[in-house]
């Protein structure tokens, strides 16, 4: 019951986030120049069909009556049709094409990452100052400190150009088809449509890039977990729980990781907004079709419409995400929740 | 009878010795180090380093800083800071060599006496381009951070020490930032103003604000509940006294880390943004360097893998130097 309440008082502390993030958005555009008409007239225009376009598209409206009709298209699904990146395509269709797959790589990096940054973060702790911590602590400090686009482009020249082992771009073999879209997922359309070629081949695509993103957000994780963990592994309730004979593990295990989850939590939620608001370098890299690139060639080119939707998406999926960790939060340490 | 057990010991230990061939490698391969350090193997020296060392105290700061990573870290600071300050004496060649086109005429050359590390797309020299890429990179990201911060502190001290709805209007927007995709603000303000370097700095220094008056918020408000606080209103102080004077260099130990760590960061996200494209051509950047040398990977790999080298060296010594910082201005003292 006290998790349901914490969680709705969560929820209506966030949802201002979202609503002054569109509001910002939506300020931002007012002084990009770029004007949506141009894209829905003929070549040559006259003054007359220019105004009719632009009282049609209601951009002459006064300032709140557009605010108020931007975020009832928002909310409501109505995206318009995009104007530059794919004239004419609606918005809603260009979008859930690619935000599934800018999802998947975030998941499957942000689980890999977690799991192993976790479990690294712990061996780093328990065995302080001794060769696996600095081992470990070696590998973060890279991790955290290397250029994301440039380790892409060492994995694509040592794993595809040396040895021929993975696929340097894409995210698909390009003449393979397409699964029936149940879900948008890639992976999860060809397991449920049966097609395990086409699973198998994405899985492989997928490699490189999971395997950049997660190991710089497992850098930090490591880092987070390693700190917060010692912290907690002087408190006295460790020294009481050793008295009494509890096994290392179970010390860890048992008493020590809720505690020092904490924080990581809050990093694990970080680097996912981070991961989806982005990924723009590694998709750039790996010249994998995502929301990241959406993003930037709407802002650049002036379209509005799958600007504004793009960052709608982002911004509603950064909030479920924090919910999400609000969850684990009360989960973990019990005195949040009241 | 303790000394019997002793005795009974030692006789023990001496038995397994049989060899003497190899008791006297034993012998040379335990001492052999000590032979390069002259006067190591004197007791004396060694029971006053030990009584030094358990008298000299472990709280100075400057003890605590002297890590051998932490000294690594200052050292590639320092180095990089050098390197963009001295960049016209210590390079070969000139800026106009560097982002023109070279008379020699060759393109993507490998190493050779005249360009060490090799060519890259115009014959241009790759050492030159990764001494002078320093100076764009700390140019950009130090103003904007100093931007980021006073500004974070400023609007955090505020929010901390007022409380009630100046507090929670100031953190509802400062949320809004932190949760705000920040390529979106850069790439939008690249829209609107075109690639200009002020209003990158800008950009990330709005980003950056969020972030530290957070941090310094929560160390007000756990300050301002002290008892000394409360001691100077009662002697009469206004509150930017008390804000600035008393609660805020206390406060300010988080800032001075997260400040060494965002510059990393700052600098790793415009090595992104170069490589991207949105960087301006006309400043030597390593993160263009890399875009540009991508294409041609398969011909020659050293265009792309020396850029990249001194992005991560950059980077991992403000990394070192943050966290030494907080290991050496960490309250705990058992963390050594």
């Amino acid at each position: 019951m006290s998790m349901i309440s914490y969680m709705v008082r969560r929820l209506l502390t966030l949802l201002p986030v979202l609503f002054g993030t569109l509001t910002l958005i939506f300020i931002l555009s007012e002084f990009m120049p770029g004007d949506p008409t141009f894209a829905f007239l003929p070549q040559n225009f006259t003054l007359e069909q220019y105004l009719a376009i632009r009282r049609w598209l209601g951009l002459d409206d006064p300032l709140m009556v557009r605010y108020f009709r931007y975020m009832g298209d928002l909310f409501t699904g109505n995206w318009g049709r995009s104007l530059i990146v794919s004239q004419g395509a609606p918005v809603w269709d260009l979008v859930w094409e690619r935000f599934p797959r800018t999802m998947e790589l975030s998941l499957f990096s942000i689980i890999i990452a977690s799991f192993i940054g976790v479990k690294a973060g712990v061996i780093s702790a328990r065995h302080r100052n001794k060769a696996k911590d600095t081992v470990i602590r070696g590998i973060s400090l890279v991790g955290v400190a290397m250029p994301i686009f440039w380790m892409g482009t060492l994995l694509q020249y040592f794993l595809t150009y040396q040895i021929d082992l993975f696929p340097a771009i894409h995210f698909k073999t390009p003449w393979y088809g397409d699964p029936a879209q149940i879900t948008g997922f890639r992976l999860i359309d060809s397991l449920l449509t049966g097609k395990i070629y086409l699973f198998t081949d994405a899985l492989i695509h997928l490699i490189l890039p999971v395997a950049c993103l997660s190991f710089i957000t497992l850098a930090s994780i490591t880092r987070q977990t390693r700190s917060s963990m010692l912290e907690v592994l002087q408190l006295d309730y460790i020294r009481t729980a050793r008295a009494k004979g509890c096994i290392e593990t179970d010390v860890i295990r048992t008493h020590a990781l809720k505690n020092a989850l904490i924080p990581t939590t809050t990093i694990i939620g970080l680097s996912f907004g981070s991961l989806l608001s982005g990924a723009i370098l590694t998709e750039t890299t790996f010249s994998l079709h995502g929301m990241g690139d959406l993003l930037v060639n709407a802002i650049t080119r002036f379209d509005f419409y799958v600007l504004n939707a793009s960052v709608f998406l982002i911004s509603l999926t950064f909030v479920i995400i924090n919910l999400f960790m609000d969850m684990i939060y009360g989960f973990l340490d019990p005195r949040i929740r009241y | 009878m303790m000394e019997k057990v002793i005795e009974e010991e030692y006789e023990v230990k001496e038995e397994k010795k049989k060899n003497t061939l190899v008791s006297i490698l034993h012998w040379i391969a335990t001492h052999i180090k000590f032979l390069f350090i002259p006067g190591y193997l004197s007791e004396d020296l060694e029971s006053r380093r030990a009584e030094y060392e358990r008298r000299v105290s472990k709280r100075k700061f400057i003890r605590r800083l002297k890590s051998f990573l932490t000294l690594l870290g200052i050292f590639i600071i320092f180095f990089i800071v050098t390197l963009a300050v001295f960049a016209p004496w210590i390079s070969v060649y000139t800026f106009q060599d560097l982002t023109g086109y070279p008379l020699t005429g060759s393109q993507w050359g490998p190493a050779s006496p005249a360009h060490p590390l090799g060519q890259t797309l115009n014959g241009r020299d790759i050492l030159g381009r990764m001494i002078w890429g320093a100076r764009s990179s700390l140019t950009i990201a130090l103003p904007a951070l100093l931007f980021a911060v006073s500004f974070g502190v400023i609007f955090g001290v505020i929010a901390g020490y007022y409380r009630g709805w100046v507090d929670t209007v100031i953190m509802r927007i400062m949320d809004i930032f932190l949760a705000f995709p920040g390529l979106v603000l850069i790439l939008v303000f690249i829209s609107i103003w075109g690639i200009q370097i002020e209003y990158y700095m800008l950009a990330y220094g709005i980003l950056g604000v969020a972030g530290y008056s957070r941090l310094i918020r929560g160390n007000v408000l756990q300050a301002r509940e002290l008892p000394y606080i409360q001691a100077a209103k009662v002697a009469g102080a206004r509150d930017w006294r008390i804000m600035f004077k008393h609660i805020l260099p206390n406060g300010i130990q988080p800032i001075i880390i997260a400040f060494t760590f965002d510059i990393g960061g700052v600098i790793l996200s415009l090595a992104g943004l170069s490589f991207i494209g949105f960087g301006n051509r006309d400043l030597i950047e390593w993160g263009n360097d890399i875009a540009v040398a991508s294409d041609r990977m398969y011909d020659a790999p050293w265009a792309m893998f020396w850029p990249g080298i001194m992005i991560l060296i950059t980077v991992l010594g403000f990394m070192l130097v943050g966290d030494g910082l907080r290991d050496a201005l960490d309250p705990r003292m058992k963390n050594l």
